[in-house]
């Protein structure tokens, strides 16, 4: 079978494989309400799938964009007391209530998100903590608003055009609303917003400097997880037509991020999977009802220590044994990297300084890149070299100087949209989004260059078939050897067809082959057109691939011109060696 | 004028002694974070455990009431050292997230392990000074001091004590900061950073179970007890700048105090929100809290 | 007395020695060169203990020790003087070097303080800054208190690990020659990673050299002061062959 057809059948299974996904979902939501007989069953499976719903929200937020939230079961009820003041006290229609739920779900979350996007990991947690106290403390103390302890009762079910009436019915209802936003969750994980916020998951610095805006998309997974959880909310609420707030308090929220845990928060089927486990779970263990929630706590441990991934995870990793390899079609066109005249100016630095505290790590700097030069940044240890990159790309703002790319002041901006204007960079110690695919890791850096779906699949797929990665695109970077890994972080910051390339180290850890194949592509790079700017220790590399240097030593620049000029010259060789006369004079 | 001074006393001295417990809880946590950057959830549950051993020991064995307080803190020598054991080593490579995590998961299986023990009735503990009637106290320039809070607020101040002369003073001490300060020099030097994490472990623990032995004749054992308690030693850690053994106490004592004040003149309802409150407006105005410093990431 | 036969070490994906050997001898000072990314630094590591070998072993006396833990490494003996000089930064001068007899079971107070006294002789600066905490040091002071913390440990070897990194050439002058003192007059054992080749060569006795995780070039330190493929190591230009 030609290459092509391999390519067309793997996709085709592909699609077949969604299909019969999505056929068997759809029956299981018809089969199921007939399966589960009693009232008290049925009731069961409707909070089931409404904490399933809720789960949902935190595969996105904790799953895709890595951000911990123990604030769900507030958003829950949210939408909860949206459908139960909407239909009881108001005497609003359901929809129009549960929008109302959702708007406001909408904006906690985005304010929730936006104020705590600067602090991270358990700042985070801690205020996601406070919101949901609160919530807790208001639902239960605001009497006159929310009915208190005593809670609402008579909440409606939501009109439809067959009378929801019975628990079966309605059993229904809350398996086909699972259902959808299953199907959107799922489908959520492979757009380009999906991608972004897995790359922010993996890897926030390179997902910023791959030009994607990390705090508007944390606030957006925010958000949307916010919404999920009041959507589970309404779900529940119209489902048992009576709330408390007992029903939302801490407890719940760690229980939903159980669920997620238990069942593998980065996919829609572990939040299902979680989420009807630890619904059934205490029923089945019914008789052993105060030990069961001992043994919920254990599992919370156990699941973490020896299955991080969750059951589905575990699934996943065994499946992964029996998986087809899939292809990739080939590239329709190649690489078009650097456009313009040759010999123009594009980067221009003047004066450049960087203070951290007492320590000048960059003492006034200048440097001129031409269009189509490689140019190497050199120098011993502690120099300033990977200093000057990040003062470049944005990850430092500069003390003072100034940085002209392209004809634009960027000196200070923030780094994602430095590399929107066209320069892209690798990392010294390897920043990849080692949990996905070369090619997911490809396509994000493609987008960089912006564009539609077709336009950034076009130079994902040329930038891997140009460093060779074709039969590998579809591996986990992770399981990747140390050079195919550097191989990796090249072709994403190339699949955005940048400008300028900054390497801070391309050949560390680097065999020699694998070096003679970097300068291989380098060179072709720069020969397609490619501004290279390049940080290196082996100078070998360096020589074979640059034509200029610029000397750091201290920070301080010591010497710049060709190669051959920049190495000959007693000041390197004294910054690298030492001094002769000093050393002898100890 | 005389009673507006009195009543103002009154609620700086309560809201100083419960300030204390919020601050020696902080404390056990503020350790734990300095020696393995592990932000432990189940701090606040070291207290209720504390409170229960009490109980059991107490009510329970009858024991003499002295005895009791020191076979439980020996038994929370023991669940310092399982905590540690259990949670913390299989888990000291991974990232935060997994841990903090792990330690949810241990908040509540000690939650419910003592709701299957113990049951969900509340429990009461008599005070450290027996009077008739309940706790007595003395009354000084018209403000009643509790023997409780006085007991609880001398108990802090030796301890905070203590802990300073031990970190300054003894060789040990000096090691352990060590460990916390760079744990890979440490070992390079030769000082065994396993035993110095877990006798951080184990004194947190202690911190934990001691404070929630000083709180059980203020309020009733529940399960439920350390729950609160912990978020709010968190709360107190982040708003005097987490990780400084400064700021828990510090952050503690005036959580304490604008708790005390809150209830009495805004809402006594919302006793518990105060804590939160503070805490949001410092995350939005001043991350770092009083002590702390900025943090950022390098390349 | 310190031998260091065919490790292959690696450091997380990257395999970053490839087989190296090398040895020690009492009272000497050999040195270790090369580029950044050779492979130095981690032959430090594996040697104090934070890395184990894949393959190959490291022997102090004859005995192995590759197998056993950091800490186990330093009771043997084997003192390391970090690369970034790592001084506990709360932590006064006094209090750091106290901590550096943690090698040593049952050390007595006068010992120590005798310990103590004999090295402010040779870091006067110290003596003065007695009770200042680490973080207010500059580099170079830290860089003396590492050295003197190292040497608390009365250690049978010392490793220093680019101990001229981030200093003014003034003060690598002064660090170089406490180094070649603390061997000519008190008889330490020294095995000196470092960059300043120069440097490095003009006080000690024997050198090698490494390259991407091997070990290019070795011999008499005076011999490789001359050789100019040393200098290639680092500057290779276009004159090595890849």
């Amino acid at each position: 079978m030609n290459h092509s057809a391999t390519v067309h059948a793997s996709a085709w299974s592909r699609l077949r494989f969604r299909v019969l996904a999505l056929a068997l979902g759809a029956m299981l939501v018809a089969v199921l309400p007939l399966l589960f007989t009693t009232r008290y069953s049925t009731n069961l499976l409707i909070l089931g799938a409404a904490m399933g719903i809720g789960t949902l929200g935190l595969v996105v937020v904790l799953g895709y964009a890595g951000q911990i939230s123990l604030a769900q079961a507030a958003f829950y009820g949210i939408g909860a007391y949206a459908a139960a003041l909407g239909t009881t006290h108001w005497g609003i229609n359901w929809w129009v209530a549960v929008v109302l739920g959702l708007v406001a779900a909408a904006v906690a979350g985005g304010i929730l998100g936006t104020a705590t996007l600067k602090l991270g990991g358990h700042y985070l947690a801690m205020t996601t903590i406070c919101f949901q106290v609160i919530f807790t403390l208001i639902a239960t103390n605001w009497i006159t608003f929310t009915g208190g302890p005593d809670g609402i009762s008579n909440i409606k079910r939501p009109p439809f055009f067959i009378p929801l009436n019975s628990v079966q019915r309605y059993a229904w209802f809350a398996l086909a609303a699972l259902y959808l936003v299953a199907g959107l969750v799922w489908w959520l994980r492979d757009t380009d917003l999906g991608r972004a916020m897995r790359a922010i998951r993996e890897n926030e610095l390179a997902a910023e400097a791959l030009g994607i805006n990390t705090p508007r998309i944390k606030v957006i997974a925010f958000t949307l997880s916010a919404v999920l959880g009041a959507l589970g909310g309404t779900i529940y609420a119209s489902g048992y037509l009576y709330i408390s707030p007992d029903s939302f308090n801490f407890d719940h929220a760690v229980l939903f991020l159980a669920m997620a845990l238990v069942g593998g928060t980065e996919s829609f089927l572990g939040a299902i999977l979680g989420a009807s486990l630890l619904t059934f779970l205490p029923e089945w263990l019914r008789d052993l009802k105060k030990i069961y929630l001992v043994i919920y706590g254990c599992v919370i441990i156990l699941v973490i220590v020896f299955m991080p991934e969750g059951l589905w995870g575990y699934v996943k990793l065994l499946g992964r044994r029996f998986a087809r390899r899939r292809l990739l079609p080939p590239a329709e066109r190649p690489l078009q990297v650097g456009r313009g005249v040759a010999g123009e100016e594009i980067l221009y630095v003047v004066g450049l300084v960087k203070r951290f505290g007492g320590l000048v790590a960059v003492d006034k700097v200048d440097l001129v890149v031409r269009r189509g030069e490689i140019h190497a940044l050199i120098g011993p240890n502690g120099s300033g070299k990977t200093t000057y990159i990040n003062l470049l790309s944005g990850l430092y703002a500069p003390t003072s100087g100034s940085i002209r790319f392209l004809g634009k002041d960027v000196a200070g901006l923030r780094p994602s949209r430095i590399a929107s204007s066209g320069m892209a960079r690798s990392f010294q110690n390897l920043r990849l989004f080692r949990e996905l695919t070369v090619w997911e890791n490809v396509l994000v850096g493609a987008k960089r260059a912006g564009g539609n779906e077709t336009e950034t699949k076009g130079r994902a797929l040329a930038a891997i078939e140009f460093a060779g990665l074709s039969d590998k695109a579809y591996e986990i970077c992770r399981s990747l050897p140390y050079g195919h890994q550097k191989l990796v972080e090249l072709a994403r910051a190339i699949a955005g067809e940048p400008e300028l390339l900054l390497l801070d180290e391309p050949g560390a850890g680097l065999n020699q082959t694998e070096k003679q194949e970097l300068i291989r592509l380098l060179r072709r790079l720069n020969e397609m057109g490619l501004t290279i700017v390049i940080v290196e220790h082996d100078m070998s590399l360096v020589s074979r691939v640059a034509a200029t240097a610029t000397v750091l030593n201290f920070g301080k620049k010591i010497a710049e011109g060709t190669i051959d000029e920049v190495l000959r010259h007693p000041a390197v060789v004294e910054a690298y060696l030492g001094n002769r006369e000093v050393a002898l004079g100890v | 004028m005389a009673e507006n001074l009195s009543m103002n006393g009154q609620l700086v001295f309560a809201g100083l002694a419960i300030g204390s417990v919020y601050a020696l809880v902080a404390l056990g946590f503020v350790m734990i974070f300095r020696a393995t950057n592990v932000v432990n959830f189940a701090q606040g549950e070291f207290s209720m455990l504390g409170a229960y051993f009490l109980v059991a020991l107490w009510q329970g064995l009858k024991l003499d009431y002295f005895a009791a307080i020191a076979l439980a803190l020996l038994l929370m020598v023991g669940i310092g050292l399982l905590f540690e054991i259990t949670v913390y080593y299989p888990l000291r490579n991974r990232t935060f997230l997994p841990v903090i995590i792990a330690t949810i998961g241990a908040s509540i299986m000690f939650q419910n392990g003592a709701l299957a023990i113990f049951g969900s009735s509340p429990e009461k503990v008599r005070p450290v000074i027996e009077t008739v009637g309940g706790t007595g106290g003395v009354t000084v320039a018209g403000v009643f001091f509790d023997y409780q809070y006085l007991i609880i607020l001398a108990v802090a101040v030796l301890l905070v004590g203590l802990q300073y002369l031990f970190f300054e003073y003894t060789l040990l001490g000096k090691k352990m900061q060590a460990t916390s300060q760079d744990k890979d020099m440490a070992r390079l030097l030769g000082i065994p950073v396993v035993y110095m994490i877990a006798l951080t472990f184990i004194y947190s623990s202690l911190l934990g179970g001691l404070s929630g032995m000083l709180v059980a004749p203020i309020f009733f054992v529940t399960h439920k007890m350390g729950a609160t308690l912990g978020l709010k030693a968190f709360a107190a850690t982040i708003c005097g700048g987490f990780g400084d053994v400064r700021g828990a106490i510090v952050g503690g004592l005036a959580l304490g105090v604008i708790e005390s004040f809150g209830s009495a003149y805004i809402s006594a309802v919302y006793k518990d929100a105060f804590s939160f409150l503070v805490l949001i407006v410092i995350l939005l105005v001043r991350p770092q809290g009083i002590f702390g410093e900025k943090v950022s990431e390098k390349a | 007395m310190f031998e260091i036969r065919d490790v292959h070490v690696a450091y997380g994906a990257v395999m970053a020695l490839r087989g190296i050997s090398l040895e020690v001898n009492e009272k000497e000072i050999v040195c270790l060169l090369g580029a950044n990314g050779a492979g130095k630094s981690t032959t430090l590591r594996t040697v104090s203990g934070l890395l184990h070998p894949l393959r190959g072993e490291v022997l102090l006396g004859g005995q192995p020790i590759h197998r056993l833990s950091a800490e186990a490494i330093a009771k043997r003996g084997i003192s390391q003087v970090p690369e970034g000089r790592r001084v506990f930064p709360g932590l006064t001068v006094r209090e750091n070097m106290i901590l550096g007899t943690s090698n040593r079971s049952g050390v007595r107070r006068e010992e120590m303080e005798a310990d103590m006294a004999k090295l402010f002789e040779i870091f006067p600066d110290l003596e003065r800054l007695k009770h200042a905490h680490g973080w207010t040091l500059s580099g170079g002071q830290q860089q003396m208190l590492a050295i003197a913390r190292g040497l608390m440990a009365r250690p049978h070897i010392l490793l220093m690990d680019e101990p001229s990194l981030g200093l003014a050439p003034i003060l690598v002058q002064e660090v170089f020659r406490v180094i070649k003192d603390i061997n000519a007059t008190g008889a330490m054992t020294i095995l000196l990673v470092e960059q300043n080749a120069t440097m490095a060569l003009a006080i000690s006795h024997r050198g090698y050299v490494m390259e991407t995780g091997r070990i290019v070039l070795q011999g008499p330190a005076k011999d490789l002061l001359q050789n100019l493929q040393v200098r290639d190591a680092y500057l290779g230009g276009g004159k090595r062959m890849l």
